[in-house]
């Protein structure tokens, strides 16, 4: 296959969790589509190395960092998910006002 | 059609569909470890074992069973979807527009020579030798900021003593 066709499928990727984080009510959905907008990007480093003869390990390495990365973010944001739950009994995003946002 | 690719495509595409569509989140986090296997098998196609094999541990193994356990945690009784109908429509023009555009761009974007790796540059020799010496800072940069999200997670989901008992240990805590 192209390297069209890759970042074609790593575009519908992101726009689907890009659709994940504007469209849901529960925080864990949202979280979601964060992880889905991860793994888009992930799909395009891999295959811009792979068919543009780019440095051999530098992708894989990126890939590995934002994993990495990606796991640290959902442990902080599943914590603060569960504070939340704690102190509204809900994870709607409607229902965090306080700060009038 | 080439199987390599079309397998993953399918599987990513249908596992994401889930995960955003579905309205029971536990449905939703189910269809990310879907299309998570599926990203999988498309890093295996782009010609990185390595990768693929990662993404299944800490995605699949890691992140997706801990948020089942933020979805039990939190016993989801999923209030009724107020205003839903202009949220969704309205996301899904934003997201619809982002991917038209997208799409051009990439259809008429030169991205100059298309030839292959070898695969012995995609060795996980490579990827070892450069973690500990081209990239040693940012790799060990990483496990600290692991290890700073993991306490970091614990103290925020620490309970707040009820009653002022014991004050002695609470403060070094708080320091911590």
């Amino acid at each position: 296959m192209t390297l069209e066709a890759y970042l074609l499928l790593a575009l519908l990727l992101f726009s689907m969790g890009l659709y994940a984080v504007l469209a849901r009510h529960n925080l864990i959905a949202i979280l979601i589509g964060v992880e889905l907008m991860l793994n888009a990007a992930n799909i395009n480093f891999l295959a811009f190395n792979y068919f543009l003869h780019l440095d051999p390990a530098m992708a894989q390495i990126i890939v590995l960092f934002v994993i990495g990365l990606a796991a640290a973010e959902a442990a902080i944001a599943l914590a603060i998910i569960l504070k939340l739950y704690r102190k509204h009994q809900s994870i709607d995003v409607d229902a965090m006002r306080e700060l009038r946002g | 059609m080439n199987i390599a690719f079309t397998l993953p495509f399918a599987v990513i595409v249908i596992g994401a569909f889930l995960a955003v569509t579905r309205s029971n989140i536990l449905h939703a986090v189910f269809g990310l470890a879907i299309s998570l296997v599926g990203v999988a098998g498309a890093f295996l196609a782009l010609g990185s074992p390595f990768t693929a094999v990662m993404e299944v541990l800490i995605y699949v193994g890691g992140i997706a069973v801990t948020m089942i356990f933020a979805v039990m945690l939190s016993s989801v009784s999923s209030p009724a979807e107020r205003g839903g109908f202009l949220r969704k429509s309205l996301a899904a023009l934003v997201a619809g527009l982002f991917l038209a555009g997208g799409s051009l761009i990439i259809v008429n974007a030169d991205f100059g020579a298309g030839n292959h790796l070898s695969t012995d540059a995609w060795s996980i020799q490579a990827v070892g030798r450069d973690l500990l010496d081209r990239f040693n800072l940012a790799f060990e940069s990483l496990s600290l900021v692991l290890l700073l999200a993991i306490v970091g997670a614990i103290v925020i989901v620490r309970r707040e003593p009820v009653l002022p008992a014991d004050q002695d240990d609470a403060p070094e805590e708080e320091a911590a």
